[in-house]
């Protein structure tokens, strides 16, 4: 404390950063001083985080300025993996990476070029933009365990993903394998404190979690069934009754489908696939349903089910939209895309990469709802509606285990060159010995990195990439909330580091982009084309930042209300058009998970324990802060959770390294014996690698050792056939002690390309299924009936028209009818029909004529006739007279009781207008 | 008078120990040196019968601090408003008061000044909070499980919860009058 540093000294500025290391992006303000921060805290007025920080946001400048940062491009100068390296300018590096794409390009076609990326924590649209450019599909995430799938999915049943929790007149949330105490610590204060004032919070975790314990109602399921447990939650909502009526009957299309096919998914059927008791299930579905209006929380654990995913992720996506809880107060809002600030949609050029090369996205063929046949629907299906579409980036990618099976096998086509961007794969990407192996063998591999991963040992060339502080950030959720939050750089980037715009920019510009494809030479220059379209009085993006920071739009209730759901039909679509035409169950259908005990008895004799893993613990983010000694030494070893019981059997003590071994691999952590999880259940953490060790060229930094995605399978055939994702929940295994005579055995170094674990080799070759992208353009459904000629189908409105006079059709009776007169009008003629007297009226001329033969009647005046007026309105012909619920045609989503439906004020006005 | 104490909601704790890193940091601490660790002895119970509580630690200010009147050189000291904190200028590193308090709340550092090592302890950031700031700890917590203030003033929040609230103190029984208040979490599933 000797030498203490004054913030408050003359000539020091406050910047408005934000955190870098987890996607809350919690604001910072840094005190700069001369081109060096001089200190960093949370910011006090930042509508996340009100001042608070975690242990990742408090090392900002502990990361900032490491020792084991790469500062400097570097070039591979001995072997692949040698860990030898030329330091280079960043510009020679560039130039000579876009030669050697170029080259590749020319010899095997743009898509031979693949990049994978990571997290939420890079200019993704720009590298979106250089790969559309650039004519390769061929870019992914780990989007596919990261809500993508989910999104896509309730998007395809209800027009948007319900991401924007109205929390604040909420009465319950379900909380749904996502552990806010862990992973998301501003939302956890606000459960927090909702729950004061009677929030109920349900909490789906098997582990009792920080979450779980501030929970109303937990459900301790078997890890990996939650889709079981999605169903019979939809079940139970179905059939005791619980569902918005009124919505359903309004909103909603298939119901009746819905009901017969939810028959099978009792909470007795889901019993013991979950453990739980029936009754805890149908409590949770009484809880949610009852306490209206109420949410369920964004989590990523229906993401991480494998083969079962899909399923659940529509059931839950049902759950929401048939208790009424869309777009109202207080319940889950669709806001849809920002109509105020150009979205990274509009950044990302999709509209530049040719059909061609669509088709030739790597994955494609098989999980369709991610990649180009499903984005395409959904696409156009949000451009209908409002003029702009979710972002590319994540909801359309490749599949990533898919290229990194192509590079090994050369299968549908040989993939020649990845660019990692952000991501640290062998930890991230499921089977990581395949991963490894496919980074060892490609044959041009650039990394874009803060520190010497196993990806960037492996890798031609290296690039420094600018972390938090130096590098201006909008957070807008993947764009699919219309809000932002925009923090600006504290300082330009240290020694040679870039930010990923940088890269993707100048590497377009190297490889031969027309350079007014790129007309932002800074992010900062991009970013204020972002907000410029907000209209507000600045004159730059950091002024933007230092006089508002953030945008945020009023809520908006209801929007259904005008053009109804972006969904063909225009209704929450509870037998789903989309899946269904890209073949999928329109309906949540169960399939088995890949591995279980009831369907795979055998197997659990072998492997009886349940392996749960992929949440996060702090003070790690996914497989970062590893070499940061200032978070490391809280959690300084791999540690897995088990039970006493279950320890005393196997006879594990509290700190003894095990190993836990799936049919596919084994890897070593250490014992933590604690009653947080049943007894047939292990918890293992994520993301372990040891940076500290030496890179030695086979399994550098200790990358397998401990990384439980070595325990995961990323075969076809356990995949979600929807989304494409893999499971890291529900897997057997088994546990046992390290001991002295332990060898390394063949399972330690194999892995299967991409048949089963069971029986290695290739069962299931893409090349097999037909490959061909058969591209599946949109096309509006049409009009349920056949619309006469003369009049104009509208999708919006579900109502063939006749524009000239603005009258609808009625399909029932075969009359045209005046919308808000309610008068109807003969389909011929064009003559209104007067029903107490029964004939027909040109209304230009006022003769009548007869209702029958369509001839003049003589003598005009017409008697009275007696006809009470109740009736009046009702369609000639139409039997049933005002009951019948025809003038609602397409619209009457309950089968039944039409009558409440659109039709009902027909009959009311009507009667009231004569 | 003011009278600075802390208060920590346990029902909020969920020992993410974002206070123990941010400290450190703030501080520039070394690498051996905490001021307030989280502490806990787990899960306990029989699952899914179980419970977890979380004490985060720090220096309790007494008001009857045994390592103030033990330093030989005076460099141990308490101010009018309750810190207690200790001049490195004056301190020789003769580890006494360390010894003395209850709470493990001060130590030497071996890593770091090998030829002006002193007896480093929280100090409640005082420099911070006589600009009118938060403590750091406090700020960083996300939880706002840590409340701070002036125990003195009847508007405070830590005032007004001491005195609404049963809150626990650590080892009254040692006669230190610790100005650290515990809300204690009460188990189970609320």
């Amino acid at each position: 404390m000797t030498e203490t540093i004054d913030i408050h000294a003359p000539g020091v500025e406050i910047k408005k950063s934000c955190c870098y290391f987890c996607h809350q992006n919690c604001g910072v303000l840094a005190y700069v001083k001369d081109g060096e921060v001089l200190k960093i805290e949370g910011d006090p007025t930042h509508p996340t985080n009100q001042g608070g920080l975690c242990c990742r946001g408090n090392i900002a400048l502990l990361h900032l300025k490491h020792p084991a940062r790469i500062n400097h491009p570097l070039k591979r100068v001995g072997e692949k993996g040698q860990n030898q390296w030329e330091k280079i300018g960043w510009d020679q590096a560039i130039s000579e990476i876009a030669e050697r794409l170029n080259q590749i390009k020319a010899e095997s076609g743009a898509e031979a070029v693949a990049t994978a990326g990571g997290t939420l924590r890079t200019d993704d649209w720009s590298r979106r933009r250089f790969m559309n450019l650039f004519g390769s599909p061929n870019g992914f995430h780990n989007a596919l365990l990261c809500w993508i799938p989910t999104f896509m999915v309730e998007t395809a049943v209800s027009g948007w993903s319900p991401f924007e929790t109205d929390l604040s007149t909420s009465r319950v949330v379900i909380l749904w394998g996502f552990n806010p105490g862990a992973s998301a610590m501003p939302g956890m204060r606000g459960y927090s404190d909702l729950q004061k004032a009677g929030l109920k919070l349900i909490v789906v975790d098997p582990r009792y979690s920080e979450t779980a314990a501030h929970a109303d109602l937990w459900l301790p399921l078997r890890p990996g069934s939650d889709t079981a447990l999605a169903l019979a939650i939809l079940h139970t909502i179905m059939f005791e009754q619980l569902y918005d009526q009124d919505f359903v009957n309004n909103w909603c299309v298939g119901f009746q489908e819905l009901w017969e096919h939810m028959w099978q998914y009792s909470p007795e059927w889901a019993a013991p696939l979950t453990w739980l008791d029936p009754n805890q299930i149908r409590e949770a579905a009484r809880m949610y349903a009852n306490n209206k209006p109420g949410n369920i929380q964004w989590g990523c654990t229906a993401d991480q089910l494998g083969r079962t995913a899909g399923a659940g992720m529509h059931a839950r996506a049902l759950i929401r939209a048939i208790t009424g809880n869309l777009d109202r107060p207080g319940g889950d809002l669709m806001p849809g895309p920002s109509m105020a600030y150009i979205t990274d949609e509009e950044l990302e050029a999709n509209e530049w990469l040719p059909e061609e090369q669509k088709a030739k996205q790597i994955g494609s063929n098989k999980y369709k709802l991610t990649s180009w046949p499903g984005y395409q629907m959904i696409a156009d299906t949000a451009k209908a509606t409002w003029g702009k579409a979710p972002t590319a980036e994540w909801m359309c990618e490749a599949h990533g285990p898919s290229v990194f099976k192509a590079i090994l096998t050369g299968d549908p086509y040989q993939v020649r060159a990845l660019i990692v961007s952000a991501t640290n794969p062998v930890n991230s990407y499921g089977d990581a010995k395949m991963t490894l192996a496919a980074l060892k063998e490609v044959e041009f591999l650039v990394t874009c990195e803060y520190w010497m991963t196993p990806a960037a040992l492996y890798s031609d060339y290296v690039m420094p990439i600018a972390g938090a502080l130096e590098r201006p950030i909008i957070h807008n959720n993947y764009g699919v909330t219309d809000s932002l939050i925009a923090s600006q750089r504290a300082i330009q980037p240290l020694f040679e580091r870039h930010t990923d715009y940088d890269f993707w920019h100048d590497l377009a510009l190297a490889s031969g982009q027309p350079p007014e494809q790129w007309p932002w030479d800074t992010l900062e220059e991009a970013f204020y084309y972002v907000i410029y379209p907000l209209g507000l009085p600045v004159a730059s993006y950091d002024e933007f930042v230092e006089n508002y920071r953030f945008y945020y739009p009023p809520l908006e209730y209801y929007k259904f209300g005008e053009k109804g759901f972006s969904t063909p039909s225009r209704r929450v679509e509870l037998k789903s058009s989309i899946l269904e035409k890209l073949g999928y169950p329109s309906m949540p259908t169960w399939i088995g998970p890949a591995e279980n005990e009831i369907d795979d008895p055998e197997l659990a004799r072998e492997y009886p324990l349940v392996l749960t893993t992929g949440g996060g613990f702090m003070p790690y983010h996914h497989s970062e802060q590893f070499n940061i000694a200032s978070v490391r030494f809280l959690r300084s070893d791999p540690y897995f959770t088990i039970n006493p019981e279950t320890a005393k059997t196997l006879g594990i003590t509290d700190g003894d390294w095990c190993w836990i071994e799936t049919r596919r691999g084994r890897i070593k952590q250490r014992a933590n014996v604690e009653p947080s999880v049943d007894a047939r259940v292990i918890y293992a953490q994520r993301g372990w690698w040891f940076p500290e060790r030496t890179a030695t060229p086979e399994e550098p930094f200790g990358c397998l050792e401990s990384n439980v995605n070595v325990l995961s399978s990323v075969d076809d055939e356990h995949c979600d056939p929807i989304g494409g994702s893999w499971a890291n929940r529900g897997l057997l295994c088994k546990v046992y002690k390290v001991s002295y005579w332990d060898k390394v055995d063949a399972t330690d170094t194999t892995f299967s390309i991409p048949g089963s674990s069971a029986e290695p080799g290739v069962t299931v070759m893409p090349s097999d299924q037909k490959l061909a992208y058969e591209p599946i353009p949109y096309e509006p459904p049409g009009a349920p009936f056949e619309v006469p000629e003369g009049l104009v189908w509208d999708e919006n409105t579900q109502i063939a028209w006749d524009l000239e006079l603005g009258l609808a059709y009625d399909p029932e009776s075969g009359w045209l009818y005046h919308p808000e007169t309610l008068v109807y009008y003969d389909l011929v003629t064009r003559y209104a029909y007067d029903p107490t007297s029964e004939v027909l009226i040109d209304e230009a001329t006022g003769i009548r004529y007869n209702l029958e033969t369509r001839e003049p009647i003589e003598g005009g005046g017409a008697d009275g006739g007696g006809e009470s007026g109740a009736d009046g309105a009702s369609a000639p012909g139409a039997d049933g007279g005002g009951e019948s619920d025809s003038a609602a045609g397409a619209s009457a989503p309950g089968e039944d009781g039409g009558g409440e439906s659109a039709s009902a004020p027909i009959d009311e006005e009507g009667g009231e207008a004569q | 008078m003011t009278r600075y104490a802390m208060v920590m909601d346990q029902r909020r704790c969920i020992g993410c120990q974002s206070c123990t890193v941010a400290c450190r940091t703030w501080n520039d601490l070394p690498d051996d040196i905490i001021y307030n660790p989280v502490v806990s002895e787990g899960v306990q119970g029989v699952f899914p019968d179980v419970h977890a509580t979380f004490t985060p630690l720090i220096c309790m200010h007494c008001d009857n601090p045994p390592c103030t009147i033990c330093c030989p050189c005076k460099a141990s000291q308490q101010d009018e408003d309750g810190i207690v904190w200790v001049d490195e200028a004056k301190c020789m590193a003769c580890k006494v008061c360390v010894n003395s308090c209850p709470y493990g709340a001060r130590d030497l550092s071996s890593y770091d000044r090998p030829l002006h090592s002193f007896v480093r302890k929280c100090n409640f950031c005082k420099d911070r909070v006589r600009e009118g700031e938060q403590p750091y700890c406090v700020m960083t917590c996300h939880q706002k499980a840590r409340i701070f203030g002036d125990l003195d003033d009847p508007q405070s929040e830590v005032s007004k919860l001491v005195n609404s609230l049963k809150v626990e103190r650590i080892f009254p029984e040692l006669n230190t009058d610790p100005h650290v208040f515990y809300i204690p979490d009460l188990g189970g599933h609320r």
